[in-house]
């Protein structure tokens, strides 16, 4: 009787990790409600969304509508336009005798004549992956790190704790300056270099003390007396317990990242081949920028559009603050 | 009674807090008079609206919270009716407050001294440096603290000397009543005790009024002429401390007495109340106490009892006391 | 105190030791040995090779070399500068460690009036068009990019209005003419006019400390008024011998020069502690204490800026503190952007011409720095908050 009991259960109850998705579905519906009745997270949302169809859309035009010979980010170069930089081709020229209306060049071509906007859509794509891949990487080493720190205690949290302790003190730009300059910088590099910072940082240091608060948890100290060992119990239980969190600080990674980049390139250290950070240095170095407002379109784009990303992972991240600690919420 | 005016006299106190789902009905309809000299102690469970007349009586109100209706007459003049600048000047001169959980009642980033030099310069004028220091020596004295730790941050006290620092500070412009909310909820027993006795020898020197504030009536009757019981915001019973003792009237008052045990050591069967008491969003109609009452019939569910003078100064509001004889 | 400061001071030495060694790790893990570099390098003759070659011993093992490295350290001797050749680097860095930590001082107190001031105006006046439109403001001034800011800045007010010098230290014209006894480049008069006034702020900082401490035992309507006239009598004091002084004028031109990046840094860093502070604020007024202040009849505004604003300083402070290694870094950015010769630029312009002797003490310097400033923020919070204090 028991028995068939036992068996039938088996039959019907769903598997674990079905029961576990639904779990995750509840509460990814809850934070949701949560998140979106604050207008500051999805004013963010709304930015990056934006910034991901521009990242996408690039590719489409450039099979499609733009020649390549004229819209390359890198290397393309108007002919029929006869002064670079020009202003973009949609705005009256009265002193231009040439001019007439077109959305050719809807942002108007940098000093080099190529186009603006187009080097505005390229772009976005390797901020983002810059963005998330160093988000990736510091929340991978910040949520193990913490909940081993945290599992474990005495020596190895000291040790990863004072490690912390320096990392979080670098002025990040002062270093990357150094690193980036001494070592030829990628994009994959900066990322990986910034994760790696961040993770063994500030971030660090925040994932650990919430993970103590669910080490003494009830559930974990059952997992223990069941005879989890310590890995499954790391793994199985304080991780998925810190995800929320880790997620939370992925998003002023992002923001830390994509500033890094722009700083950095505009500075001319990084050898990459097109960036926000260089659009605007492309034009600083060309003497374009304190003259007058004639050059604004060298100036704008570029420099709104690092503000605007870094806002939005930035805003984003205040929202989910809201959702993860509880104490903020306005009840 | 033809003795002098009372020094306060509170007369249908109405007082509403705003929430998001509509007014809590805090304070109904509260009179009591407490005469020169007396100490008055008001009992009940949390929330039953005895701390929101405490701070009433200051108008010391949060901003969700208005006073409806009624009069808070203290030495003649209604404190309602006071502008801003003077009701400055009313407080702590006139009505002076022990607080409830006086370990956060004292700014931890000041000394204990200079917090109250704040309230002697604002009242007194402008004290020297010495005058204020010596006056605080004397309080200090006077609630049996070492004068020289006047210059001690509050954290550097106990909780029981911080009780007593507040106690000091509630003296130091010499007011006319003294309210002490909860003054000793987070001591305990033995410093509870010594604290309220010795509140009690101060106030007699002085010639001071007091009301005590307690969810324990078992904590304030020895050192309360009067007690008033209230419930869910009304007054339940108001009597002489030692009558109410004996000849509890109201059946609330008879069950709160049961909860506690005996102070005189007498074996009793502690009773507890059923229930909760109301929600005051939607208070119940007629008798507030109705739901929970073992006595309630009929006309407890849809009047609300008067609150009368029975003889000898023992109000109560119910339509079916308890005998006096009871016990 | 003296414990924990003590304490305190233990923790950043081991802290800077940490950050010595990373830097140790990263020159050692350079590609070739650091003297490759000087090879193409024509400006440099072989015999410095030769010499920078045994200075670093580098043929000696490496435990050896890491010794040696945290020694030259701690002796300041931090080699040759390549691109100033033949200037040592310990010499560059003390001409350009004051100016940018005047800079950053100077920005971060500024900053920080700003923010808590607007922050504890927020939390007074909930809700309306005040409140909406400075957290936009701020907000989005928060996240600006810095150097864009930066510039924008310049445009506006050093090439449009024109009403600041577009960046550096020094006007070159003004410099050049000034007559200073002894001293015949700019560049030299510019440090005896900046040591100078650093001199008279110090002397104004003790002289302010000193009337804290003498009016702490006055009633408190006699030492607000003595506190008031006092700082009120150093600061014209201190601008009235300048402006008498011969050197005034040189002096202004500095002061001119710093205002804009000090603009810059305040309006990007402002928001942080202006929303801080108002959370903080709103958390302060519901404590008892607040309550108790009001019952003592004191009047609103006392509550807020005695009571309430005076604790809510304490949370607000420690964000500050935080915040260090962000404002540092922008700081470098800025004083960049601003061509303000201080320890940023020097930063910048050694790494693109390589100058690694001047690279790597920049870099330890601005550690040291952070490091330093860490521990001022720490010991000055101790003294706002008496619960660490004892």
């Amino acid at each position: 009787m028991n028995m068939t009991v036992q068996t039938s259960s088996v039959d019907t109850a769903p598997p674990l990790w079905q029961m576990r998705l639904k779990l995750a579905l509840k509460n990814f519906k809850s934070g949701w409600a949560i998140f979106k009745e604050n207008p500051i997270g999805i004013i963010g949302l709304v930015l990056i969304v934006f910034f991901a169809l521009l990242a996408a859309l690039h590719p489409i035009l450039m099979a499609t509508a733009w020649e390549p010979a004229v819209y390359d980010p890198i290397t393309g170069y108007d002919f029929e336009i006869l002064i670079h930089p020009s202003p973009p081709t949609w705005i009256p020229q009265p002193d231009n005798p040439m001019w007439e209306f077109s959305f050719r060049h809807v942002l108007g071509t940098d000093p080099l004549g190529r186009d603006v906007l187009s080097q505005l859509m390229f772009s976005t794509r390797s901020e983002f992956l810059l963005g998330v891949g160093a988000a990736l990487v510091t929340v991978l080493i910040a949520t193990t790190i913490g909940a081993v720190a945290a599992y474990y205690g005495g020596l190895v949290d000291m040790i990863f704790m004072r490690i912390a302790d320096v990392v979080y003190m670098l002025p990040f730009i002062a270093l990357l300056i150094v690193l980036s300059s001494l070592f030829d910088f990628e994009l994959i590099h900066l990322a990986l270099v910034y994760g790696v910072l961040a993770g063994f940082g500030g971030t660090t240091i925040v994932i650990k003390s919430q993970a103590l608060t669910i080490k003494v948890k009830a559930y974990i100290e059952a997992a223990r007396i069941a005879g989890g060992n310590d890995l499954h119990i790391i793994f199985t239980h304080l991780v998925p317990n810190l995800l929320p969190l880790s997620f939370l600080y992925m998003m002023f990674t992002v923001t830390g990242a994509i500033f890094s980049e722009a700083v950095l390139s505009f500075f001319g250290l990084l050898d990459i081949r097109m960036s926000w950070g260089l659009m605007i240095q492309t034009a600083q170095a060309a003497g374009y920028l304190l003259n007058s407002w004639k050059y604004w379109y060298l100036m704008f784009p570029s420099g709104v559009a690092i503000t605007l990303l870094c806002a939005a992972f930035y805003l984003v991240g205040r929202a989910l603050d809201e959702v993860v600690n509880p104490r903020l919420r306005k009840r | 009674m033809a003795e002098a005016t009372p020094i306060l006299s509170v007369q249908d106190l109405v007082m509403h807090y705003t929430t998001r789902k509509g007014d809590v009905s805090a304070v109904d309809g509260v009179s009591f008079d407490l005469e020169n000299g007396k100490s008055l102690g008001l009992v009940g469970e949390s929330g039953c609206g005895k701390t929101s007349i405490a701070f009433s009586l200051m108008k010391l109100l949060p901003d969700n919270a208005k006073i409806k209706g009624g009069s808070i007459y203290v030495g003649g003049t209604d404190i309602l009716q006071l502008s801003h600048d003077e009701l400055l000047k009313f407080r702590w001169q006139r009505i002076a407050m022990v607080f409830q959980a006086a370990m956060n009642a004292l700014n931890p980033v000041y000394t204990v001294g200079d917090q109250i030099i704040e309230a002697l310069d604002l009242h007194w004028g402008d004290l020297s440096r010495e005058q204020s220091r010596e006056r605080i020596g004397q309080l200090f004295e006077m609630v049996g603290l070492d004068p020289k730790l006047m210059d001690r941050y509050p954290h550097e006290f106990s909780g029981g000397m911080r009780q007593r620092a507040v106690i000091a500070m509630a003296l130091s412009c010499n007011p006319d009543i003294i309210i002490a909310d909860e003054p000793t909820t987070a001591l305990d027993v033995i410093v509870q005790d010594r604290i309220l006795r010795e509140l009690k020898k101060i106030q007699e020197k002085l010639g001071m009024s007091m009301i005590y504030i307690s969810h324990d009536i078992a904590v304030i009757a020895e050192v309360s002429d009067r007690i008033g019981v209230m419930y869910a915001g009304r007054m339940a019973e108001l009597a002489d401390g030692v009558d109410i003792f004996e000849h509890p009237l109201h059946p609330y008052t008879y069950a709160l007495m049961r909860a506690f045990p005996s102070i005189k050591g007498e074996k009793h069967e502690l009773v507890t109340l059923p229930g909760e008491p109301p929600d005051l969003l939607f208070p119940p109609p007629g008798c507030r106490f109705h739901p929970r009452c073992p006595r309630a019939t009929d006309v407890c569910k849809q009047e609300q009892p008067p609150f009368a003078d029975n003889g000898r100064g023992h109000f109560v509001a119910c339509w079916h006391p308890m005998e006096a004889n009871h016990e | 105190m003296g414990k924990y400061i003590l304490k305190r001071v233990g923790q950043i030495l081991v802290t800077l030791l940490i950050f010595q060694t990373l830097l140790f790790v990263i020159l050692t893990a350079l590609p070739g040995d650091v003297t490759n570099r000087m090879l193409t390098n024509p400006d440099i003759p072989p015999e410095v090779r030769e010499r920078t070659r045994q200075a670093l011993g580098l043929d000696d093992p490496v435990l050896i070399q890491y010794g040696r490295w945290l020694g030259n350290f701690l002796t300041g001797n931090l080699g040759v500068s390549y691109s100033e050749y033949p200037k040592p680097v310990i010499d560059i860095l003390l001409e350009r460690i004051p100016r940018t930590v005047v800079l950053f001082l100077t920005a971060s107190i500024v900053q920080f009036v700003v923010g808590f001031t607007t922050g504890r105006a927020l939390a007074w006046r909930r809700g309306g068009f005040f409140e909406y439109g400075s957290t936009v403001v701020g907000v989005t001034l928060y996240t600006v990019f810095t150097p864009w800011f930066g510039l924008m800045m310049i445009f506006i007010f050093g090439a449009r209005l024109r009403w600041l010098p577009l960046g550096k230290f020094l006007d070159p014209v003004i410099w050049r003419n000034a007559e200073i006894t002894g001293l015949a480049d700019s560049a030299s008069k510019g440090n005896y006019v900046f040591t100078r006034m650093l001199l008279t702020a110090s002397i104004a900082v003790v002289l302010w400390l000193l009337l804290t401490i003498f009016t702490r035992n006055m009633s408190t309507r006699r030492r607000n008024r003595a506190r008031l006239g006092g700082t009120f009598l150093i600061l014209a004091t201190a601008v009235g011998i300048w402006a008498a002084s011969e050197i005034g004028y040189l002096a202004w031109d500095i002061v001119k020069h710093m205002i804009l990046p000090v603009v810059t840094i305040t309006l990007v860093g402002f928001a942080g502690t202006m929303l801080l502070t108002r959370q903080t604020m709103l958390e302060t007024l519901r404590e008892d204490y607040i309550q108790t202040a009001r019952a003592k009849g004191l009047p609103e505004k006392v509550v807020r800026d005695k009571h309430a604003a005076r604790n809510a300083m304490l949370p607000v402070f420690t964000g500050l503190i935080i915040n260090l290694p962000g404002a540092i870094s922008g700081g470098i950015i800025t004083e960049t952007i601003f061509s303000w010769p201080g320890m940023g630029i020097t930063l910048l312009n050694a790494t693109t011409s390589e100058d690694i002797p001047l690279v790597m003490g920049t870099l330890s310097f601005i550690g040291l720095l952070t490091l330093t400033a860490h521990l001022v923020a720490d010991v000055t919070y101790a003294f706002l908050d008496p619960r660490i204090r004892y």
